[in-house]
């Protein structure tokens, strides 16, 4: 008999490759929830707002597991994990739950599941700590924490990355690139919630999920860069990341909110936030030899996936 | 952690396991890579985060020919990051037959062989941001490049071999962040005063030094390293004699000795017969966005045959000098003579005053190419001055196919040539040091020969014709003396303390735990610069100590 698993924040990019994947095994089937119709994947769909816990429980009472993706506004985060735990208590559906490498904050060096949980980076970071918080005293959970999800059409780590650099608005950043970058396919997580949905003895665990030997944030640049055909890859010095973090950004942010009131859809090119900058500069080394040994995990190859991103990101 | 060490009380007593001394490209290379095994690394460095005149003016010594060599606090820096703070940040490896001894070479060969570094060289590529380590224009690139002198016959030089352009990164502003870390504690102002040595003279049990405030300190540690360069590590040496009378290291005599530089100067005129435009002399970027330039290098198999040391060779403007070129920019660059830096300026200009008459011709060129002096200068602006990374050097292209030839050469090492100690102290009491450089007739030959044999195989590729007075070789060679501030040899490695002051794993001959870092202990000089290499080996030399128990020490 086959698993019902429903998808909370399917409409977004690690929601939508992970209905594909989920759909693709015999032993799953996937719902996807999503907030609008508009945003509903060609599978089968519950429109539904995760933040009112009456309509999350009739929702998923039918379901063995439920995964929570939803990765907006901190605010929206909050709400909508405590109407899950509420709307969870009566039938106890096993819950994925999305957190992030956010959680371990301004933490340095090598860092486990065991590490302590700062959440010092900002909202959303003290947000994901709280939730998870909140996600232990639910038993039937398995907690994950990406690192940098890229992959085709990923917004964040790869088609912002590649805007950027394709502008020579990003490359080898020096210094201020050192840090590093914590990557995981997302085909790999997708690996990962399937693997947790099928081993009874991962709930109540917590996974990293981040690629072994993870290349500092420079390496990473300056080999998308390469696939990409952006190239050469430009020397950025820190008085351009200056002017880009402190001057760039904030007018672009404006210029979002101003065209965001608009009835048509404008879209500003990315900007590179004083908090990305702070990352790219992190010294942090997730260890998930955990999810290797218990979820089975093999990360996929950077440099066969980059080209694989690339060539998705170059096309017409 | 980085702090002053005039903050420090006086008669402080620090720990660490190991003690390196000066902060330029061996000791911050080596300071990262020790910083890695959580061992406690304490970096002392004499200067601060800025020049500062009084603490550059201990590096001020005795030059005894002041034709041959600049003066001795020029083209080295006493300051966080040491000489990075000015290089040019050329990178270029050794060759495999530079590891090797050469009969014609005398005094040549190390105790390893080119494997040893080549381990180290793409690590080291990295810390100085050179890119891939790759130097073959044919494997290194991806795409065709511009033939840099179509049809001309590669018999005895290639033109594959290239150099790559570090930003040039300044070692102190680059890994500022990272020797910041828990494991590193570097300390300010801390000028090297005393190696002290135990009674048998077998190890250092620690350290003394001094600030130019009045205080001093002393460091315990069970491994030290001096990363001094070639000139300072010599001086440190023979100033602490109270143990050995000689000096550390120098019961034979060799501290000091075998100094060498590289043999460099600008020879002659070629015109090429075939299309100017179709002469490729400036750089190729690599993918990466690494300035990268091919060059005119004299075969392994040609320098054994004609027995002559390595050379390499670039198409280069006309003499600035000689105002006849015609050329505005160098004209231009000629008048600015005053606003270049030292190091800069001896390599582009020659001491001989130029006449009234020169000067207005000067003038005349610079008048009549005000567009493409407009040009450079907007090249120079974007791509140099404001760039990150930045446009290594002055290329001009020629419209009539005139060049003069740039060469760079292997010097070879000479017991003769010697840095030792001169009479004068400095303000910490250390004597200051005494410099004579000296060059040896093989060294002429190198040149002559090489310049010969790339005057033949011009004239033979058809290609044009190289002219130059063979008698002039000699006074060209010396005209920037002993050329590029790379200051090798000194300490050199080697099997046997008669030979040498290291072993091959650079540690004091005799000395259980003084180790020596930089091109102060590279047996010979090579043509290629020798930062990449001092990097290399400071890498090498970090695996080493790993690898080291220093308890019994």
């Amino acid at each position: 008999m086959k698993r019902t698993v429903l998808v909370l924040g399917a409409g977004g990019y690690v929601g939508r490759k992970l209905m594909g994947a989920l759909a693709c095994c015999e032993d799953i089937q996937p719902t996807a929830g999503v907030r609008r119709m508009s945003s509903a994947t060609g599978y089968e769909s519950l429109c539904l707002d995760a933040t009112d816990a009456g309509a999350l429980e009739k929702h998923i009472s039918g379901f063995d597991v439920v995964v929570n993706c939803i990765g907006s506004d901190p605010t929206v985060m909050r709400d909508s994990a405590q109407a899950l735990l509420r709307a969870a208590q009566a039938r106890e559906p096993l819950i994925v739950h999305f957190s992030s490498m956010a959680v371990y904050g301004s933490s340095c060096g090598l860092v486990d599941e065991q590490a302590a949980l700062r959440g010092d980076i900002g909202a959303y970071a003290s947000a994901k700590v709280e939730i998870e918080r909140q996600m232990a005293s639910y038993a039937r959970r398995v907690i994950l924490r990406p690192g940098c999800i890229y992959g085709p059409g990923s917004p964040a780590w790869s088609s912002r990355i590649a805007q950027l650099l394709k502008a020579r608005r990003l490359g080898d950043l020096g210094a201020a690139g050192d840090g590093i970058a914590n990557l995981v396919h997302v085909d790999d997580v997708a690996a990962a919630v399937i693997a947790a949905i099928r081993a009874p003895t991962c709930e109540g665990e917590t996974f990293n999920l981040a690629m072994n030997n993870p290349p500092t944030w420079n390496d990473y640049f300056i080999s998308f860069a390469k696939a990409l055909g952006a190239v050469p890859v430009r020397r950025i010095g820190e008085r351009a990341l200056k002017i880009e973090s402190r001057v760039v950004a904030p007018a672009l942010k404006i210029g979002e909110m101003i065209l965001g009131k608009l009835p048509v859809s404008v879209a500003l090119p990315p900007f590179i936030s004083p908090g990305l900058l702070g990352l790219l500069r992190q010294d942090i080394t997730l260890v998930s030899e955990k999810a290797e040994r218990e979820l089975g995990l093999r990360w996929q190859n950077l440099e066969e996936s980059l080209r694989v991103v690339a060539a998705f990101e170059n096309w017409p | 952690m980085i702090s002053d060490a005039r903050a420090l009380p006086d008669a402080t007593v620090i720990q660490a396991d190991f003690c390196l001394v000066g902060a330029g490209a061996a000791g911050i290379s080596l300071a990262l890579a020790l910083s890695r095994s959580g061992c406690k690394v304490l970096l002392l460095e004499s200067g601060g985060e800025k020049e500062e005149p009084a603490t550059q003016a201990l590096y001020e010594g005795h030059v005894v020919n002041p034709a041959l060599h600049s003066p001795a606090d020029s083209y080295r820096q006493r300051r966080f990051g040491g000489t990075t703070t000015i290089w040019g940040g050329r990178c270029v490896p050794y060759d495999p037959l530079d590891f090797e001894a050469r009969s014609y070479v005398p005094h040549s060969g190390w105790p390893i062989g080119y494997d040893e570094i080549a381990r180290y060289y793409p690590q080291a590529n990295r810390l100085c941001e050179a890119g891939v380590f790759d130097y073959h224009s044919e494997t290194a690139f991806d795409r065709p490049l511009k033939p840099m002198i179509p049809g001309f016959d590669q018999r005895h030089f290639t033109t594959d071999t290239m150099e790559r352009f570090s930003c040039p990164t300044d070692f102190h502003v680059r890994y500022h962040d990272k020797l910041s870390g828990p494991t590193i504690q570097v300390l300010l102002h801390a000028n090297l005063t005393r190696i002290v040595l135990s009674e048998d003279g077998n190890r250092v049990t620690g350290l003394e030094a001094r600030t130019l405030a009045g205080n001093g300190f002393s460091v315990r540690a069970s491994c030290f390293v001096l990363c001094t360069g070639g000139l300072e590590t010599v001086r440190l040496l023979l100033a602490n004699r109270d143990v050995h009378a000689q000096g550390i290291g120098n019961q034979h005599d060799v501290v000091g000795r075998y100094y060498m530089c590289h043999i460099a100067g600008t020879m002659g005129g070629v015109r090429f017969s075939i299309p100017p435009a179709s002469i490729w002399n400036g750089y190729d970027m690599a993918d990466e966005g690494v300035y990268c330039r091919r060059r005119l290098a004299l075969r392994p198999e040609v320098q054994e045959r004609e027995q002559v040391g390595s050379f390499v060779a670039r198409l280069h403007h006309p003499r600035i000098t000689d105002p006849r070129h015609g050329n505005g920019i160098l004209s231009a660059l000629y008048c600015a003579k005053p606003f270049i830096a030292y190091e800069y300026a001896k390599r582009l200009f020659e001491e001989d005053p130029a006449s009234l008459k020169n000067w207005a011709k000067h003038l005349q060129n610079v008048a009549l190419g005000v567009p493409d002096i407009m040009g450079f200068a907007w090249h120079m602006l974007r791509d140099r001055k404001l760039a990150a990374r930045k446009f290594p050097s002055v290329v001009i292209k020629s419209r009539a196919g005139l060049y003069s030839v740039d060469f760079h050469a292997e010097q070879m090492p000479d017991p003769t040539s010697r840095v030792g100690l001169a009479q004068e102290k400095d303000p910490l009491g250390m004597p200051r040091i005494s410099i004579d450089w000296r060059y040896m007739q093989q060294d002429v030959h190198t040149v002559q020969r090489s310049l010969a044999l790339l005057k033949q195989d011009i004239a033979q590729s058809g290609v044009g014709s190289f002219e130059y007075d063979p008698q002039s070789v000699e006074k060209e060679m010396v005209r920037y003396g002993a050329y590029g501030g790379h200051h090798i040899g000194t300490v050199r490695m080697g099997a046997s303390p008669r030979t040498s002051v290291t072993n091959s794993d650079c540690r004091v001959h005799g000395v259980a735990n003084l180790y020596l870092a930089g091109s102060g202990v590279f047996p010979t000089s090579s043509q290629a610069n020798p930062t990449l290499t001092i990097v290399a080996l400071s890498l090498r030399l970090a695996d080493h100590l790993h690898s080291r128990d220093f308890s019994g020490t």
